[in-house]
């Protein structure tokens, strides 16, 4: 069953990437697999939204967990969940950390 | 500082066992159980309050210690000094004495939740530094015993140089360890900024050095990756299922609003009515009993029954903030509600929209953003509030049968379901016109911090639910009962020069309140109203729920003593040509312009206050107010004329 592109765009499934932290250097956040950890390289976003990030303690160099990727990202920062829009999250760039 | 620096400040003063006060703030990141801490020191001693100048509602308690009033405020969270939100800006001022008429707090306490202590030591050392009497609130230890995890907190009261108490907020432990150095604190020596990381903004430091600090003070048995709270996640953040789980939440609350409220609202139904037999025993007849009965009783009693939904209806939103799941539905419907122009973050106010409007505009200051912040607050009003609540529920329990559909749910709160929806749905249409009009700008993307779940404490609860439920009873006493008494007065007088007493019907048709009606019939009649609905909506445009009580007034006041109760007079009410006046289309339309119209005058002053004060918070306000108008009235008028010409206009 073919789905409207509306509907698709509510409900259907975000393509994922293949189980297990990706082999390359570095990779958008959205990218990575729940439950994998990464570090982040570079944050790109408009500058109110980065002094926020850095307020909440994610920032160039900082390792975070990830948790669920299903609509949006909710991250491991320093044992607090951080709840990102789709938007920021496909601004940051991380480098995946081997289980 | 000395011992005790403050003169006491004339507004906060009581008369307690000495003369002595200390003025203490509360601040913390959000989520860091300060309103639970608030509570524990205080206990039922509070109350809401405003700062004079900065029009912000916080909530404000007291307790003596020794020969003294410590006064305790409790400031919205806040991440950083740096503030980014309305909301974070005013604790701050307060905090740092900048607030007009606001004297500097004596002693500042930093709630930290030891769960998360790494982001909450950022906001701690960034207090410390400002060199006032700081005491750290280290709070969760029980979570943090439980969870196997050992803080050292003789290190970390070496490391940060200041007095470190550790606290179980809902257990009540530690409390009184901190009550004690909360009055030591101001003749304490200054601590010396031993941190010294200067420029406030210099973020990557500073969590660098409360990495080190951290990893020192704190031995953790496990770092499990995943916690229960993930795991309940996995569900509540599903694509599908989480904005489902969410609707059937809103559901199964408002079935309970009505079950499990009917019984104490038909206790307080027949005290009012008992109360009102005794008075008709005890008083002869005249004005002075008429007054009484139906007046007074009929119209504050009529609004008084919906106490027990009211108070139900905020324990339970009080029961989805607390236990953070309010934060994980703003998540879950952030990229739904972007499509309008909207971020999740807005959905908060929204849902607090449905207790009251006036919490819910106060709560839209956690938005950063101007225009996503004012589309917020041209809306909310849209949500069903609680004062709609008793509108709905006579009108409900008056024209739609109690049968069960499928069943389980009751067609009435479907209705009642239904009612809500309808203003939710207006609400954010509205907003996605707002965004794309006059309050155009880029969406924010959504940053949020999911709160760990957790069982809400029964004490904060309460104390939150009895704070509205005074606000209501105050309301009751004062604004519903001037209206009810002149209301009553308006349909008692001029009576008409017959020589035979008249019939309560002719006698209201001459009173000043009948010229009234049928002077406004003719911009209600296309609705479908009578004039006697007319007056009721005439007179509700201060407070929704005066509505009901007007129906109460004017009703006892056209029949005869100890009729039935108000729902089943509606359903008896015929027209001139004996046809029934309430059709359910008549009563759905009325539900409708009252899901729609701005009719509050709490709302239009905070509207006002919130959007700029002055004439531009009146501007906007104004358009609120009229937009809403509009909406309603089209809305009664489409259902009712659209219903007769589906020929759904049969006498019900």
């Amino acid at each position: 069953m073919r789905l409207p592109p509306f509907l698709k765009r509510l409900f259907g499934r975000t393509p994922r990437p293949a189980a297990g932290p990706s082999p390359c250097d570095s990779c958008p956040l959205a990218a990575c697999a729940a439950g994998s950890r990464a570090t982040v390289l570079c944050i790109v976003c408009p500058a109110h939204d980065a002094h926020r990030l850095r307020t909440l303690g994610l920032f160039e160099g900082v390792t975070v967990g990830v948790v669920d990727t299903r609509s949006g990202l909710v991250l491991d920062v320093r044992g607090s969940r951080l709840a990102l829009g789709a938007a920021i999250a496909a601004g940051i760039t991380v480098q995946p950390l081997r289980a | 500082m000395t011992a005790v620096a403050a003169i006491p400040h004339a507004a906060h003063v009581r008369a307690g066992p000495g003369t002595d006060s200390l003025r203490v703030a509360l601040v913390g990141n959000p989520n860091a159980g300060k309103s639970t801490l608030f509570n524990a020191l205080t206990g039922m001693r509070q109350r809401v309050a405003n700062f004079p100048g900065v029009t912000v509602e916080h909530a404000e308690g007291s307790y003596a210690r020794d020969s003294a009033w410590i006064t305790v405020l409790d400031l919205p969270g806040t991440y950083s000094l740096a503030a980014q939100s309305p909301d974070e800006a005013v604790a701050l001022d307060v905090l740092l004495g900048r607030a007009r008429g606001v004297p500097a707090p004596d002693v500042i306490v930093v709630v930290v939740d030891a769960v998360n202590l790494e982001r909450n030591l950022f906001f701690a050392t960034q207090i410390l530094e400002l060199g006032r009497p700081t005491v750290i609130a280290l709070n969760r230890m029980d979570r943090m015993v439980a969870e196997g995890t050992r803080i050292d907190v003789p290190e970390l009261i070496h490391e940060l140089r200041t007095v470190v108490i550790p606290v179980s907020a809902t257990r009540g432990e530690g409390i009184e360890r901190l009550r004690h150095a909360i009055s030591c604190a101001p003749s304490l020596p200054p601590a010396p900024a031993r941190i010294g990381l200067g420029d406030e903004m210099d973020v990557e430091r500073r969590y660098a050095w409360i990495a080190d600090v951290v990893e020192r003070c704190v031995v953790r048995r496990t770092r499990s990756a995943r916690t229960t709270s993930d795991r309940v996640d996995a569900v509540l953040l599903h694509r599908v299922w989480g904005p489902l789980i969410f609707l059937g939440i809103l559901l199964l609350a408002f079935q309970a609003m009505f079950s499990a409220a009917r019984p104490l609202a038909d206790g307080i139904e027949s005290l009012v009515a008992v109360a009102g037999a005794l008075v008709t025993r005890v008083l002869p007849a005249g004005d002075l009993r008429s007054l009484l009965v139906d007046g007074v009783l009929a119209g504050v009693g009529s609004v008084l029954v919906f106490l027990p939904q009211i108070a139900i209806l905020f324990l339970l939103i009080g029961l989805l903030e607390d236990s953070g799941y309010m934060a994980r539905a703003a998540f879950a419907v952030d990229r739904y509600v972007r499509p309008l122009g909207l971020q999740g973050r807005s959905f908060v106010p929204l849902v607090s929209g449905y207790a009251c409007a006036v919490p819910g505009i106060m709560a839209t200051r956690t938005i950063q953003q101007r225009e996503e912040r004012l589309a917020t607050i041209m809306v909310v009003p849209l949500m069903s509030c609680s004062a709609r609540l008793p509108v709905y529920a006579l009108l409900i329990a008056a024209f739609v049968p109690a049968v069960r559909v499928a069943g389980v749910v009751s067609l009435q709160s479907l209705t009642m379901l239904g009612m809500y929806l309808l203003g939710t749905v207006a609400a954010l249409g509205m907003a996605a016109i707002f965004r794309r009009t006059l309050l155009r700008s880029d969406t924010r993307a959504l940053i949020m911090e999911l709160p760990r779940y957790s069982l809400p404490s029964p004490r904060v609860l309460l104390a939150s639910v009895w704070q509205r439920v005074r606000i209501f009873l105050r309301r009751a006493g004062t604004v519903i009962f001037a209206i009810s008494v002149l209301l009553w007065a308006l349909a008692r007088y001029p009576q008409p020069s017959t020589p035979t007493p008249p019939t309560p019907e002719a006698q209201l048709g001459a009173s000043a309140l009948g010229r009234i009606g049928h002077a406004i019939e003719p911009a209600v009649r296309p609705l479908g109203y009578d004039w006697k609905i007319g007056v009721s909506m005439i007179a509700s445009f201060a407070a929704r729920e005066v509505f009901v009580s007007t129906m109460g007034t004017i009703y006892s006041a056209s029949a005869e003593e100890g009729g039935p109760a108000l729902a089943q007079r509606l359903r008896g009410e015929r027209d001139s040509r004996g046809r029934a006046v309430y059709t359910p289309l008549v009563a759905i339309g009325l539900m409708v312009f009252y899901v729609f119209a701005l009719m509050c005058t709490s709302t239009i002053a905070i509207t006002i206050r919130e959007t700029g004060g002055g004439w531009r918070g009146l501007g906007w306000a104004a358009l609120q107010f009229g937009y809403m108008l509009a909406l309603a009235y089209g809305g009664a008028l489409l259902v009712y004329r659209g219903g007769l010409a589906l020929g759904l206009g049969g006498g019900g």
